[in-house]
């Protein structure tokens, strides 16, 4: 996941009110934290568990789910 | 304790606290802050984030509106790395826990960041390790404020550990405090070797990478004897090297009481020592050593300190400030003997693959007259003010002799036309430094007023060598029996025409050669300031006599180990109080 993506992923996440943490394997990170979520190294293919709490965490959720399903906005990346 | 082996290039050893610097010049910073300065030091780091933070949301601005939002993109970025929560913890954790200072948190926590992210697989996040440079950069900016201008704000003594010292950075060194260096890169010759010859303090290059390995305010020991840094030293080493520095102390004091008393030897016959000097205030140097002279003044420092031309005014300057303090004593100065690679303002040449056979030196010289000119109408106009004589280096044929000495000619018409006074009687003279002018020297002989054998290079284009390579730097030897006949030769040859001659280059400094010089028929030597005292005590130890017989064995020796070790024994009889 490079800098570009984890911008992104934080600025929807700032745009809620739910916390929202990324999870890949055992280590987990605040979605507000790019340092932390360029560090998780998740590439094309990864398993990343988004978990939600609060009460637009549905609404969060659907959001980036939209946001890694449209590959960042970037198709032809495949790191992303 | 860690043992780092690389080369060595200025004698001496000095203990003492490492300041880092990275192959940015950026000055990587003491490790721990004291327990009452954590709160200013959290405070000192915040206001530094929020600094950084608005540089770049500056930034982003700036190059959005320029280059379009894509580009503002990676600022953006940089910003919210800035802002990441669990790095703001980490760092201050790591101030009021550990003590670090913010300095050093910052260096440490974002130097992690950047390991994990090139151990990553991705490529194009190995690439991102640059953001995390950026980002350090930009912090420590902020953080060291004025002190990150390296080495010009220093307040105590400190070794300087680098990656490599540019000209630039040690022309504004603070000369006061630094008392060692260790470099990654560089070699015999480097511009490292020949400030820290002049700051007459120890220093090791060419060690490869070992910064990450230290940290500012540690404790390391430079030994520029055997050419070693010793990282965290334990007590047993940092005790022994505390002995050796009292002994090298009463060594140094005994040896001064030599100042005042002639170098003349058992059987009275008179050496001249000169000073090689490379910086006007080395000229304190020497006549602290009681030198009869300035041997060779190296005008390199002149050209390489700025990215303009320095003008008449500035060469002047330098040499009328060594010229009046000699007073009637001779000072030989040396024109610019740079490669063309060297020079800041000089276009980069095309073909320099080899600058040791390239465009360099008197070369160089003759091909950019005009700076030449500049240069040798200051010597000219130096050259009232006490006595003052000239000489060219790498003279490699007599018709390169004979150009540099009609642009001289020339130089002399013109100052003569507008009336302005200069030593008429100047001497000439030329390095003798290059083997092709060993093999004419009967012929260079009559062309000069004197000759000066810069050994450095001689070794070096004799053997084929590259001294700064160290895969072949251990067949780089002044003792080889092939640089002892181009010795003989040069000398008897001097001795014929009755044109007094000199050696220059840094055998002259090392005492095992110094039988063997005199005895090779040599009645001046030109030296390090620092080692004069040594040399003199030599000098009046023994007689020239039995300095021939050392110079008749040695040149019956077939290689350059055992003409050493020879010496060396030789030195031990005679001398026995150098202690070596």
């Amino acid at each position: 996941m490079h800098a570009r993506a984890a911008t992104l992923i934080a600025e929807v996440v700032r745009r809620h009110q739910s916390k929202v943490s990324l999870r890949k394997g055992p280590e987990r990170v605040e979605g507000t934290d790019v340092l932390q979520i360029m560090s998780l190294g998740a590439g094309e293919g990864d398993e990343v568990i988004l978990e939600a709490a609060g009460n637009d965490a549905e609404v969060v959720l659907d959001a980036l789910t939209a946001l890694f399903d449209g590959h960042f906005g970037n198709e032809d990346d495949p790191t992303d | 304790m860690q043992i780092l082996q690389g080369i060595a290039v200025s004698p001496g050893v000095a203990i003492g606290e490492a300041l880092v610097m990275d192959n940015e010049g950026f000055r990587i910073p003491r490790r721990f802050v004291t327990r009452d300065a954590v709160e200013d030091e959290l405070e000192r780091l915040e206001s530094a984030i929020e600094a950084a933070c608005a540089e770049i949301a500056h930034n982003r601005e700036a190059v959005s509106r320029e280059l379009g939002e894509k580009y503002g993109a990676i600022f953006e970025a940089h910003l919210q790395m800035l802002q990441d929560s669990r790095l703001r913890s980490e760092l201050h954790e790591m101030i009021r826990e550990r003590h670090y200072s913010p300095e050093y948190a910052v260096s440490r926590t974002l130097r992690r960041y950047a390991q994990v992210f090139q151990r990553l697989e991705s490529s194009y996040l190995a690439e991102r390790v640059y953001d995390i440079f950026d980002i350090e950069k930009r912090l420590l900016r902020h953080l060291l404020g004025r002190r990150r201008e390296g080495l010009s704000h220093l307040s105590s003594p400190v070794l300087i550990l680098a990656h490599n010292l540019t000209p630039s950075e040690t022309a504004n060194l603070d000369r006061k405090f630094v008392r060692g260096f260790a470099t990654e890169m560089g070699g015999p010759g480097s511009h490292t070797a020949i400030v820290a010859e002049a700051l007459e303090i120890p220093a090791v290059v060419g060690i490869g990478p070992f910064l990450a390995e230290v940290s500012g305010g540690d404790t390391v020991i430079i030994d520029g004897d055997q050419g070693t840094v010793l990282l965290q030293p334990d007590e047993e080493t940092l005790a022994r090297y505390r002995h050796e520095l009292a002994e090298k102390t009463s060594l140094a004091a005994r040896l001064e009481t030599l100042r005042d008393l002639p170098a003349v030897t058992a059987d009275d016959v008179s050496i001249e020592l000169f000073g090689n000097i490379e910086f006007p205030y080395e000229v304190e140097h020497c006549i602290d050593r009681g030198a009869s002279g300035i041997g060779l003044y190296r005008t390199e420092f002149l050209y390489l300190g700025s990215s303009t031309e320095p003008t008449e005014d500035v060469h002047y300057q330098a040499y009328s400030q060594v010229v009046r303090a000699m007073g009637d004593r001779p000072v030989i100065i040396r024109t610019f003997d740079l490669g063309a690679d060297k020079v800041p303002h000089l276009p980069t040449p095309e073909d320099e693959r080899n600058p040791f056979l390239g465009l360099r030196s008197i070369r160089l010289a003759l091909r950019n007259l005009p700076m030449f000119r500049t240069q040798l109408r200051a010597v000219l106009r130096a050259s009232t003010l006490g006595n003052v004589r000239i000489m060219f280096p790498l003279i490699s044929t007599l018709l390169e002799l004979r150009q540099a000495k009609m642009v001289l000619a020339d130089v002399m018409e013109d100052l003569d036309e507008k009336g302005i006074p200069f030593d008429r009687n100047l001497q000439i003279g030329m390095m003798v430094e290059v083997p092709a002018a060993v093999m004419m020297i009967d012929r260079f002989v009559e062309e000069v007023d004197f000759l000066s054998i810069g050994t450095n290079d001689l070794v070096q284009y004799t053997l084929a060598v590259d001294r700064s390579n160290k895969d072949v730097v251990s067949l780089y030897n002044s003792a080889d029996p092939a640089v002892l006949k181009l010795l003989a030769w040069a000398i008897e040859a001097a001795d014929r025409a009755q044109k007094p001659i000199n050696l220059c280059g840094q055998m002259s400094g090392n005492p095992i050669y110094t039988m063997l010089l005199l005895g090779l028929g040599l009645r001046r030597l030109s030296i390090t300031p620092s080692a004069i005292p040594e040399i003199k005590r030599i000098c009046r130890s023994v007689s020239i006599e039995q300095c021939k017989a050392v110079a008749k064995r040695a040149a019956g020796m077939e290689n350059a180990r055992d003409i050493k070790s020879f010496l060396r024994e030789e030195l031990k009889r005679s001398v026995p109080e150098l202690g070596l």
